[in-house]
C-alpha cells in the first residue's frame, strides 16, 4: 500500500528532469518482482498525482516487470524462482539466494513533448 | 522527445539512509530495524530488551506509528532515549523520518539505536533506513503461513524471531510448516522461538543484541 508514495517520489524526480515549458507525455519505470508493488495500484497513484499539475497532467506511467534472478551462494548456479516464497537452487537445493535481479525501482525515461519554436 | 535515465526511485531515500548510516558508524552506534504485523508483540518485546539491557548498555529507540504516542510513553519507562513518530496514513517509516529521530538523541552516547517500525510486513521492506541489521517478528497467532506469504522480510531479515509461543498450545500452528517455509527462502537465517510475554527465550535475542553491539558495526553494516 505504499504504492502513493513511490508515486510522489517519482512525480518529485520527473519534475526536476523535464525540461522548462515541456510537458510530459510518458514516464517508463522497472520495477523488480520482489518489490511489494502492485502495478495497477501504480498507474492510479500515478493518475490521481499527476492530475493537478498541468506539464504532468495526463502522462502515462509505462511499467515494465524485472524478473528475479538469484544467484545461488552454494553452488553459484544463477537461477529465477518460480515464486518468492521458495528460493530452493535447480542444481543443489540449498536456499541460499543472492539476487542478481528482481529489487529496486528504477526509472528508465521520459517522453516529452516541446512547445513549437515561434 | 526520449529522455533516457537511470534513476533508482527511492535515491532520495536511499541516500538519506545512506547519510544515517555513516552518522551511526561515526558514532559507533549499531541499528536495529523491527519489522512485525500490528500485535505481533513489538512493543512488549523491546520493553523487555530494554529492560534487560539498561545496565549493559546505552539504547534509543524510534518508534513509528500512524497514531498516539502510547509505545512511546511505554517505552519510557525503561529509556531515556526515545521519539516518536507519528505517520499519519502512512505505512512506513522513510529514511528522513529516522533521521528527524536520531537528531533528538545524544548518538555518540549510544550503542545501539532500535528503530520499531511501523506495523506492517509489506511496506517497511522497501525502504532503507540506514540499519545495520534488519529483524523480523512473527508471532504464533498470526498462523503459520507467513513466511511463505511474506517472503521478503525472511529475504533480507538478520535474524527472524516467532514471538508468543506461551500461546502454541491454543492455537492451530504446524510448526514444521513454519520453519520448512522459512529454510525454502533463506537456509541460513536464524530463528529463535521466544515469549516477550513470559520471558522464554529471550536470553537468547539479548545475546544476539549483545554479539551485535559488540562487534564492529562498520562490519556489519549493511551495504
Amino acid at each position: 500500500m505504499h504504492e502513493m508514495s513511490i508515486a510522489t517520489a517519482l512525480l518529485e524526480q520527473v519534475q526536476a528532469l523535464l525540461p522548462e515549458a515541456a510537458t510530459l507525455t510518458e514516464v517508463r519505470i522497472d520495477i523488480g518482482s520482489l518489490e511489494h508493488l502492485d502495478s495497477e495500484l501504480m498507474r492510479f497513484a500515478w493518475a490521481a498525482l499527476v492530475e493537478s499539475e498541468p506539464a504532468v497532467k495526463g502522462s502515462a506511467l509505462t511499467i515494465t516487470r524485472i524478473a528475479t534472478r538469484i544467484r545461488c551462494k552454494t553452488c553459484g548456479h544463477a537461477y529465477e524462482p518460480e515464486d518468492a516464497y521458495t528460493m530452493l537452487c535447480p542444481q543443489c537445493g540449498a536456499a541460499h539466494p543472492e539476487v542478481l535481479a528482481g529489487s529496486g525501482i528504477v526509472l528508465k525515461g521520459l517522453t516529452v513533448e516541446q512547445p513549437t519554436q515561434a | 522527445m526520449e529522455i533516457n535515465v537511470v534513476e533508482n526511485v527511492l535515491k532520495l531515500n536511499d541516500e538519506i539512509a545512506q547519510l544515517n548510516r555513516s552518522m551511526l558508524r561515526d558514532a559507533g552506534t549499531a541499528c536495529l530495524n523491527l519489522m512485525g504485523s500490528p500485535g505481533s508483540g513489538k512493543t512488549l518485546l523491546l520493553e523487555k530488551t530494554l529492560s534487560a539491557l539498561r545496565d549493559e548498555m546505552r539504547i534509543g529507540v524510534i518508534t513509528g506509528d500512524l497514531t498516539t504516542t502510547r509505545d512511546a510513553t511505554r517505552l519510557a519507562a525503561h529509556c531515556e532515549h526515545v521519539s516518536q513518530i507519528n505517520t499519519g496514513k502512512g505505512c512506513h517509516l522513510d529514511a528522513n523520518q529516522v533521521r528527524q529521530g536520531m537528531a533528538t538523541m545524544p548518538l555518540d552516547e549510544l550503542d545501539l539505536l532500535i528503530i520499531e517500525n511501523v506495523g506492517n510486513l509489506i511496506c517497511p521492506i522497501g525502504f532503507d533506513l540506514g540499519q545495520t541489521v534488519k529483524v523480523g517478528l512473527f508471532s504464533v497467532p498470526e498462523g503459520d503461513d507467513k513466511p511463505a506469504k511474506h517472503p521478503y522480510v525472511v529475504l533480507e531479515a538478520g535474524v527472524l524471531l516467532l514471538n508468543k509461543m506461551d500461546l502454541l498450545p491454543y492455537v492451530p500452528f504446524d510448526m514444521d510448516l513454519f520453519l520448512a517455509d522459512i529454510r525454502a527462502i533463506r537456509e541460513d537465517v536464524p530463528i529463535m522461538k521466544i515469549s516477550a510475554a513470559s520471558g522464554d527465550g529471550l536470553d537468547g535475542w539479548f545475546n544476539w543484541v549483545k554479539r551485535l553491539v559488540g562487534s564492529e558495526v562498520g562490519e556489519l553494516l549493511e551495504t
